[in-house]
């Protein structure tokens, strides 16, 4: 394992010259272990913390109904989501219906015929423009928006602090001077906790403070359910 | 003919350059990574692009499962200083005791739990049985425990008394009387929640009442009615404020 190699003098030994000795250690079972370990390492542990979103819910106290009246007809966006699964159970797409206001229905007596619900999806941004329910709410809350954006290159031209920017667009989210939305988000019960927190998440993306989660109502299941049925015959 | 000598080279190769290596990539492994949970159910949480980390101490975790099981683990305070009395063991140990008491004062059952069984639950990460199976369940050797919350439909596993139905934290309503003689429910979820924001342990009841002390975690393909009784029940609790876990979403915005 460790050999000590006396330097080949070829015999030629001079009296009095001390012995040059080379020292060789095998280290290959130190890597064997080395690497071991690191498997083990690379088994056992995460690299990825997670990441968490902060949720506040009305608490179950009749509170809900004159907290939403407080919100303004025109200000409020219900957004009703809803999720489709294949055979196995897995997710196969998730739906977002929306209407602005209060649920607009006309019925004749046995069916709906005009309702202001429309429907769209999670889509994201594709380069610079938004889409889906992303480009409905951004188009709702452009004034709070395009004031943080503002903060934000100030903060990359390195104008202000990152903590006078956080605090600046807190201030700018919550200011009433501007024409803020107020999002009901109302998950189907089968609606994927995915798309719950897609919701939630566009919120984030798209500052706006005034959201809460709320309980579907019958008017909401009609108009969906009709939808759907609408849809079918198409 | 003279004989053909061959040279006999030596094979030796220096592994003190790949000893290195291995060392520098052995450092940077345990210093990077965190240890994996060990977890009754796997579950893929959604992404969000929210950056706030998750806390490492002080905090209940619940886990949803897709099929609806209710699973808790908690961590005490990480500072050594409070390891004592404020630990995720004594924490552990604290709140079963409270739990268990309060469980038995509500329902009038016993629920049977030995000093050991308190030992062996301040040990284990997390838990999901029903009070009254606790004993039964940590009677078992850590690897049957796992067995049993790991089941699935296909492969039910069945021990003793411990059912199949018995995996995850019962919803099931408690009806009960108060000191005023009101009639009033609640269930075995309310009262381990109660149980944590009671203990002695002021940093976690402080993190519930920021709304860091509670994180919940579910895959991504759960269905809402199936979380939605866990928020339904903690905000019954007045617990409102909680913290929700996702994955790191990678966007261009």
């Amino acid at each position: 394992m460790a050999q000590i190699e006396q330097s080949s003098g070829d015999g030629k030994k001079k009296k009095g010259a001390q012995k040059k000795m080379a020292i060789h250690v095998d280290f290959t079972p130190m890597v064997d272990m080395n690497m071991l370990l690191i498997t083990f390492f690379m088994l056992c542990t995460t690299m990825i913390k997670s990441q968490t979103l902060s949720i506040a819910l009305p608490t179950n106290e009749k509170l809900e109904q004159t907290e939403l009246q407080k919100a303004k007809e025109s200000e409020a966006i219900t957004m009703i989501l809803d999720t489709e699964y294949d055979d196995n159970g897995n997710v196969k797409g998730n739906t977002v219906y929306y209407y602005t206001g209060k649920p607009q229905v006309e019925y004749n007596g046995n069916q709906i015929t005009t309702s202001n619900l429309e429907v769209t999806e999670f889509l994201g941004n594709e380069g610079a423009a938004q889409r889906g329910i992303r480009k409905i709410l951004h188009d709702r809350n452009k004034g709070v928006l395009a004031d943080v954006e503002k903060k934000k290159q100030e903060w990359r031209d390195k104008k202000i602090t990152e903590e006078q920017f956080q605090e600046a667009a807190k201030k700018i989210r919550n200011s009433d001077q501007y024409d803020r939305p107020v999002v009901i988000i109302k998950p189907m019960p089968g609606a994927s906790w995915e798309s719950v927190i897609s919701a939630l998440d566009e919120m984030q993306i798209n500052q706006i403070s005034r959201y809460q989660l709320g309980t579907l109502t019958d008017v909401d299941e009609a108009m969906v359910g009709d939808y759907k049925i609408r849809n079918k015959k198409r | 003919m003279g004989k053909v000598k061959i040279k006999r080279k030596s094979t030796l190769i220096d592994m003190t350059a790949m000893s290195d290596v291995t060392v520098l990539l052995l450092t940077f492994f345990m210093l990077t990574s965190t240890f994996l949970q060990k977890e009754p159910v796997t579950v893929i949480t959604p992404s969000s692009v929210s950056e706030i980390k998750v806390p490492t101490s002080n905090v209940a975790q619940v886990l949803v499962s897709p099929k609806g099981n209710v699973f808790m683990s908690l961590l005490g305070d990480a500072d050594a200083e409070n390891a004592e009395t404020w630990g995720s063991e004594p924490l552990r140990r604290e709140v079963l005791k409270n739990a268990a008491a309060d469980y038995e004062a509500k329902t009038g059952k016993k629920t049977g739990l030995t000093p050991m069984d308190i030992e062996k639950f301040a040990k284990n990460a997390s838990f999901g049985v029903p009070l009254d199976k606790m004993h039964e369940f940590l009677m078992l050797e850590t690897a049957k425990q796992d067995e049993f919350l790991g089941q699935t439909v296909d492969k039910p596993v069945i021990m003793g008394n411990l059912k199949p139905k018995d995996v995850g934290i019962p919803f099931k309503d408690i009806v009960y009387t108060d000191k005023e003689g009101h009639q009033l429910t609640t269930n075995e979820f309310q009262i381990w929640m109660r149980a944590i924001y009671n203990s002695s342990n002021e940093n976690i009841r402080e993190a519930i009442q920021k709304g860091e002390g509670i994180a919940i975690k579910s895959d991504q393909g759960t269905k809402y009615e199936t979380i939605h009784q866990v928020l339904d029940n903690l905000q019954t609790i007045k617990m409102n404020k909680f913290s929700v876990m996702t994955a790191l979403k990678t966007e261009a915005d």
